[in-house]
Parts: structure tokens; sequence; C-alpha cells
């Protein structure tokens, strides 16, 4: 046997034993099974939907567009979200109808019985079709466009006009999907006005406050329970499946299963889509002196007006590094794809493929060093960044030196024909709405009572607890974390942005500090209480006193079992220069983290695939709250950005179709592809969340696909402006195709 | 028409299971009918690799398998307890490793590790049980904990 070894994850035996219930795991007495009857085509005028068939078949229910109003309360649902396409289709696979059976089997075959009668309309498959030529300034009013942005500042015309040198280049990127292993799934239930959906997700007040403008449903009567989520990685945000599985269960009056098989989870799950980015860059006396950014992104069929994609990414384009004049345009494109969906750090590793790849081209243009060009116009802390926002704390510097470095010495010891690329990446922490919680001081433990379920980065079960531990001065194996349901857990926003630690954890020193506050004052001290553990039991001391917590509760804790006391964080965001703003919305930075990585890469110069042999991550975390989970998620993140950067592509067919939709033809990264990591956290920079943590769930994307980019011109001269860098794409730049 | 029962012993106690159809899957008569959520669904294709069980012994697919093809025979799951020492090593090195996040596919890991060891023994090359592991998808590790945990396996005493 071997020595016993301290778990690093408290969730570890759970699921190392098959024990974590998943949404895919639900099972309920007395559900039916669910299935969506997809849309034939990905435009189209709806003929009729008959749903005869699938009626005749044994304990089948099913229901369309004419259905909904019977089931829904009347008059305030999202009309612009239809939750069936009733007369218009505007993307393949939209639900048009649901059915419900007693089997997986019968659903299955009643969904497929199911007549759909379209008559087909010509597509927009591609944004390059809407604007093969770059759009004037009349393409903001276009149906095409659901959002413009543009913003600009300095003298642009004249640095351009007088530059030694300006460098245009176009980049294309790639749609790539989220791929969590658990498809999608819930459970939902209508029971006595309460509309109850168990599902896997990272946002459950987020799934409560969609539904209702889904449903035209209170949110006051919508009840949203989490599982343990296989994988979120920003797909199990907005609700996808439970406006159905509610609807079904009102129509039946029984719970209803609803879950993806995995090529339907690529179908219809919401995910980055294809992007065409133009760099312009003028350089005077090797500095840059002006930039011009043009972003067309896809958004499939997301809303006028409710898109936040164009205008956050294009920050992206627009850092990390300085100058004195700039113009940004982004145009977000409709076209007839389901809508855009976040993708762990949503769009920020393709704006880095972009701006290190043009930058590194621009250095060799003008013939300089491409590191120490790039090194040279990163933003540092007291920075102005184009939108006008004061640069904090950021280590981005540091980290880009310590690459540099690396690289260095990777280069000495790399065999020919190998190269090695640096590049850099930033981020910040997302606040969303706040979030709260509760901390419940019980005789042996103190519980972390709040919204979200452990999605995998351990953000939950070991950030929250590693806070709070600190913060209380108890070792970490007395707090528990507890996810009650939407009914009894304080708010929160989400699992996203990489916000948890920070948002969360500030909440929680903010409760600890009044909870300490209380008992200090209970124990009749000026100053908080502090902790000790004896017989098994917390024992608050302060000053002179110390009792034992039961000594400590008011007759009404007791019968309630614990002293509660809440704690709140609402992130506060920077500002930027409004004034710098010509169309749409620009968002500021919460904080500002910085990664730098080096990649080690072979290119087969016959075949052109490339192999990641050696990388490097170096990173701007503020404070590490976990060594160990901090380490994962770097590894991890980097391995899902090699997919990104190598492989990763969603190929959507010129009628809509997406022509790759499974796990053997959209190729993730496998075991043996993954090369040695290694990982260095840069502290001191601190950031917004506690104890000066930043985010870091996201990040470690961000320069990865870059770093890999210009490895493989260093290694092979191939400079390879599309992603992913696959080996065709790679044969093309070195012209052996 | 009545079908016999399904005889199987999974994670060592018998299992008579009814009117399991000759077309269903391994993995759905697993979780469906002996209620063991266990093994995961992931993609029902073969592609990810997180339903793995062992069938005799013997790491395999249970999307691809037909409940009635391994009939009669000796199944185990990530639910088996520690009384399956191999099962009880893997699970052992994966949490000192901290080789899993979400934990998805996990449950294949762990079963497709247990199955190499029990084939081929700590003494197997380490690229060979790289290989191996080719067909077990995770997106959130990165793989990088879990080769650490089977690095750990292999230089355990024998």
């Amino acid at each position: 046997m071997s020595a016993r070894v301290p778990p690093i994850r408290p969730d570890g035996d759970l699921k190392l034993r098959g024990a974590a219930v998943y949404g895919t795991d639900l099972d309920v007495p007395g559900m039916l099974w669910g299935a969506l009857v997809p849309a034939p085509v990905a435009h189209g005028r709806i003929r009729s939907i008959d749903l005869t068939a699938a009626r005749a078949l044994p304990g089948v229910i099913a229901i369309g567009p004419d259905e909904v109003d019977g089931l829904l309360p009347a008059g305030s649902r999202d009309e612009e979200r239809p939750l069936f396409a009733r007369d218009l289709v505007v993307y393949r696979n939209q639900p048009v109808a649901a059915v419900a059976a007693p089997s997986f089997g019968l659903a299955a075959r009643a969904a497929a019985a199911v007549r759909v009668t379209v008559d087909a309309l010509p597509i927009v498959a591609d944004l390059e079709s809407v604007f093969p030529e770059w759009p004037g300034s009349e393409a903001g009013t276009s149906s095409h466009v659901a959002a413009h942005v543009r913003a600009r500042h300095g003298d642009l015309e004249t640095e351009f006009k007088k530059a030694d040198r300006v460098v245009r280049e176009v980049y294309r990127t790639a749609s790539v999907h989220q791929v969590a292993l658990e498809p999608h799934a819930c459970v939902g239930e209508v029971r006595d006005g309460v509309w109850y959906v168990r599902t896997s997700t990272q946002t459950p007040f987020g799934v409560r406050e969609d539904l209702a403008s889904l449903l035209g449903v209170p949110e006051s009567a919508i009840v949203v329970e989490g599982t343990w989520v296989g994988g979120g990685f920003g797909g199990k945000g907005a609700p996808l499946l439970e406006p159905y599985a509610l609807l079904l269960a009102r129509a039946t009056g029984r719970p209803v299963r609803l879950a993806l098989g995995y090529r339907d989870e690529f179908r219809l799950g919401r995910t980055t889509l294809p992007a065409v980015v133009r760099m312009e860059t003028a350089v005077t006396d090797g500095r840059i002196r002006g930039r011009r950014v043009r972003l067309l992104l896809d958004v499939g069929t997301s809303l006028p007006g409710r898109d936040f994609a164009t205008g956050y990414s294009i920050g992206f384009l627009l850092g990390p590094y300085s100058t004195p004049s700039f113009e940004v345009e982004g145009y977000a494109v409709r076209t007839n794809k389901p809508p855009f969906g976040p993708h762990r750090a949503p769009f920020a590793p393709q704006c880095a493929f972009v701006v290190e790849s043009h930058l590194d081209h621009v250095a060799r243009e003008v013939g300089e060093d491409p590191e120490v060009f790039r090194s040279r116009h990163l933003w540092k802390e007291g920075d102005t960044t184009p939108l006008g926002q004061k640069v904090g704390p950021f280590g981005l510097p540091k980290a880009f030196e310590r690459a540099v470095e690396t690289a260095r010495r990777w280069r000495h010891a790399a065999p020919p024909g190998h190269g090695v690329g640096v590049a850099g990446g930033f981020w910040s922490t997302s606040t969303g709405a706040g979030g709260e919680v509760r901390l419940r001081l019980t005789p042996d433990a103190v519980v972390v009572e709040q919204a979200e379920r452990e999605i995998g980065s351990g953000s939950v079960l070991v950030g929250l607890p590693a806070v709070a531990a600190r913060s209380l001065g108890l070792p970490v194996d007395r707090i528990r974390v507890t996810s009650p349901d939407t009914a009894h857990a304080p708010f929160d926003s989400g699992v996203f942005g990489s916000r948890t630690v920070g948002a969360l954890g500030q909440a929680i020193i903010e409760a600890s500090g009044r909870l300490r506050g209380i008992l200090g004052e209970r124990l009749g001290s000026p100053g908080p209480a502090s902790f000790e553990i004896a017989a098994d039991r917390l024992v608050a001391v302060a000053g002179p006193r110390r009792a034992t917590v039961p000594e400590l509760w008011t007759p009404e804790e007791a019968a309630a079992g614990g002293l509660l006391v809440g704690g709140r964080h609402f992130g506060r965001g920077g500002t930027i220069d409004e004034g710098r703003v010509v169309d749409g919305t620009f968002y500021p930075y919460t904080d500002f983290t910085g990664a730098a990585h080096v990649a080690q890469v072979a290119v087969d110069r016959e075949t052109g695939a490339v192999r990641v042999e050696r990388y490097a991550a170096f990173h701007d975390v503020g404070t590490v709250i976990d060594l160990a989970s901090a380490r994962a998620q770097v590894e991890g993140g980097v391995a899902m950005g090699l997919g990104t950067a190598l492989t990763e592509e969603a190929i959507w067919s010129d009628d809509g179709r997406l022509e790759n939709a499974g796990l053997l033809d959209y190729r993730i990264p496998t075991l043996g592809e993954i090369p040695s990591i290694e990982v260095e956290f840069l502290e001191g920079f601190l950031g917004a969340g506690p104890f000066g943590a930043k985010g870091l769930g996201e990040p470690p994307m961000v320069p990865v696909p870059a770093a890999v980019a210009i490895a493989v011109r260093e290694a092979s001269g191939a400079h390879v402006t599309e992603l992913p860098l696959s080996a065709e794409r790679v044969a093309r730049a070195l012209k052996l195709l | 028409m009545t079908v016999e029962p399904l005889r199987l012993t999974v994670n060592g106690r018998p299992a008579l299971v009814p009117d399991v159809p000759g077309n269903e899957r391994l993995l759905d008569t697993l979780r469906w009918r002996l209620g063991m959520k266990g093994t995961k669904e992931g993609c029902r294709t073969g592609d990810c690799g997180a339903c793995t069980v062992l069938v005799d012994g013997e790491s395999t697919l249970s999307c691809l398998t037909l409940a009635r093809e391994v009939e009669g025979s000796s199944v185990t799951t990530v639910e088996v307890g520690d009384e399956d020492e191999v099962v009880a090593r893997v699970r052992a090195a994966f949490s000192a490793a901290g080789a899993l996040q979400c934990g998805y596919c996990t449950p294949g890991f762990v079963m497709a590790v247990a199955g190499l060891l029990r084939e081929r023994g700590t003494s197997a090359r380490r690229e060979e049980i790289l290989e191996a592991l080719g067909g077990n998808l995770c997106r959130c590790t990165g793989y990088v904990a879990i080769v650490r945990a089977v690095d750990a396996l292999r230089a355990e005493p024998k």
C-alpha cells in the first residue's frame, strides 16, 4: 500500500469513488425523458410543425409554439427570445418543438417523428460574406450588425503620415467550443406553483433571472439547485435546456429530464465564433506612434443591443502596449449560427494571438529584436491605457522579463529547427453584479453558505475555505462550504470571469471581520475575538475572556443552530475616458492581471505539423491563495490554450451546419500532446481580490496561441495569421501546399 | 416474449438484470438499470473515455459495449470498494497528485489506469502507459497532474 498522503482536493475522494452527482446523473422518481426538435435548416420560414405522429407514440407529450401560451403566464415573456421558433428559423437546430416520453429511446423517436416543414431562405453563413470589403460607416445601421463600437485618441492621421514605417496585416481566428466533458443536463419540475430546476450550472442566480425573463414567471417562483458541474469554461452560464425542461414539466405534470448528446452539445452550445482582425501599426524611431485596429466578430444570432462581447473583447486588441494615438472599431456581425457564447477568457487568447504576432512581425519589419521591441511598449503601473484607464499594479513587465530570460536559455539549448516564442497577455478579474456570503458559526466549524457549486477549478471548495481560514485565523479543516439552492443561498453573480475567489473571498473577509467583532463584543472586549481549538471545539478568545460557541449564542441562535453573519462584495471597476469613445460601449478593468508564456516547438518541415516540446508560464496573481490549485489552473489553462492554438476549430458549412460536431473531428489535446509545463507565480502586484489576489481561472489561456505562433515562426519561418495553427495552415505558410 | 435476465458480476457482487434488450449499451445498464451513475456518460461514441470500466479486468468503453455481449462477465466500475487493491492504489495516487478537477473524466481515468496496471504492472514503459491513456480526454487538468499520479504509481515498490 502506498503511504497516506493528504489529498490536495476536498472533493477528491467523492469524485474518485464516482459518488458526485452531476447534471447528467440526475434521476428523479417519476421523471420523463425530454428531447428537443431541431430546425432542419439555418434560415427559413416555418410552414408547419406537425406533432401528430409524435403524439401517437405511447405516453408521449409533444409541444410546439402553439402550446406555449397555454403553459406560461401571459404577457411578461421576452418576446425577442421565444422558446420555440414560431415563424422564422434563424439557426440550424434551433428548437421548434419539444417532447417528453417515458424513456430515452421513445423521446428520441418522438422527436424524430415531429414533421417540420420549412421554406428555406438564403443564409448568412460567414461574416466575410456580409462585409467582403471593410464596412463603411453606414454599416452600423445594417440589420446584419448587432453592435458597433468605435473609439479613438490622438492625432492618428498625422502619426501615420509621418511614420518611418506602417505595417498592415489581416488575421483570422476560428470558432472554438468549450468542450466541458459533461454535456448540458437538467431536470425541471413544476410543483405547487414553484418552478424548480436542478441543473449543472456556473450561475444558479443567473439562470433564475434569465428563466424569469424567458418564461415570464417571477424570480420568486423559480428555484435553481446546482449539481456538481462537469466542467464549465463559460458554456454553462446562461440557461440552455432549463426553460424547455420546465415547459415540458408544466405540460406533463411530471419531472422532466433534458440532456444533450455530445453532438448536440457542439451544435447547440454557445461558443466563440470566427473573427477577422485588421491591424495597422505606425512606427517612428523604434516607437509605436499609432495603431488602427478593426474587428469583425461573428456573434451568430445574438440579439442587437445585447452584445457584450465586441466592446469587451476589443479592449484586448488595444493592449497591453502603449501608443500615443489609435483608432479602434468593431462590428458584431450577425450570421445564421447559434448566439455567441463565452469561452474561458472570451476572445482574449485570440486577441493576444493577433496583437503579439502582429507586433512581433512589426519589429521584424523595422529590424528590431521582437522581444525587446514589445517589452519597450508594455504597459506599466501608472501608465494610461489607450481607452484612458490608469493601469494599476501590473506584473506583466516582470513576467515578460522572466519569460524572455527563460527563452534565451532554452534557445541556447534547443536543437536546430526548433523555435522558442514568448508572448504576453492580460486579463481582468470580473466583478459581475456582486455577491454575498453567510458565515454560520457552529460549535466546531464555520460554515460558508454561498450560492455557487464547484465547477472544477477549486475556487469554491479550495479557494473560499482558504480565504475563510486565513481571515478567521482557523485551520482550513474547520471551514465547510455549502451551496444551497437559490431559495436559500445568498445572492451571487456566478462562477465566471475569474471572479469567484475575488468577489466571494472579499465577502468572506467582510463577514469574518463582522463575526469576530460580534464575538469580541459578547466577550466584553472592544476588539475582535480570535479563535482557538480546544477539545475539538471552537473557542472564541478576546482579552482575558474565552468561551465556546454555544456559550456565546443567543437563545434564537441556539434554536437556529448557529450564529449567522453576512458579508457582501460589489467590486469597483476603474474608469475609462469616455471622451475617447465615439460609439458603443467599452468597459474598464477591475484590475490588471498579466501573464507571459514561453513555448518551444518543433515544426515538421514536410507536413507542417507542430509539436510543443516545452512550456513555461509566468503569472502575475497578486497573492497566491492556494498553491496547488493555482498551479493546476495554469496547467489546465495552458493545455486548453494549446487546443485553441493548434487544433480546435468548429467548422461551419455554407448552409449553416456544424461539420465537425464530435470529439473525434473537433480535436482537443490528448494526454500525449501536452509538454512539461513550468509554472512561476509573481506575487506583490496586488489586485482587487482577498489579500490582493487576482483571478486565475482565465489568464492561463490568454498568451498560449500567441506564444506557439511566434515559436512556429522562429522554428520554421512560417508566419501564420490564422488560428488554429493546423498542420495545413503551417504547410501553406511554408509553401508546401 | 420474455428474455432471460442478464447475468453479471458487478464489483464482486452477482447481479441479475431483467428486461435488458439486445441493443442496450453496458453504460446504460449500469447507470439506468443498476442505478450506478459513477460511470460517466460523455460522448457515447467512444471518443472521450469517460465511461471506461473493466470487463474481466480489461479496460473497456462501456458506451460501445452491448450489455448482452458481456453476459456472465465480471464488471468493475469506479464505485468498487478499496478491497480492489489496484483501484485503491490508483485512487490514492490521484488524490495525492491532485489529478482531478471537475471530476467528470475521473472515473474513466481511474479505471483505465487500473486496467493498465492490472494488465502490464508497474514495469510497463512510461510511454506505453501514456499512449494507452490517449483515448481518455480531460479538459481541466491538462493531464499534467494525471501524469504525475501515473509516475507515482510506477515508482511504487511492486
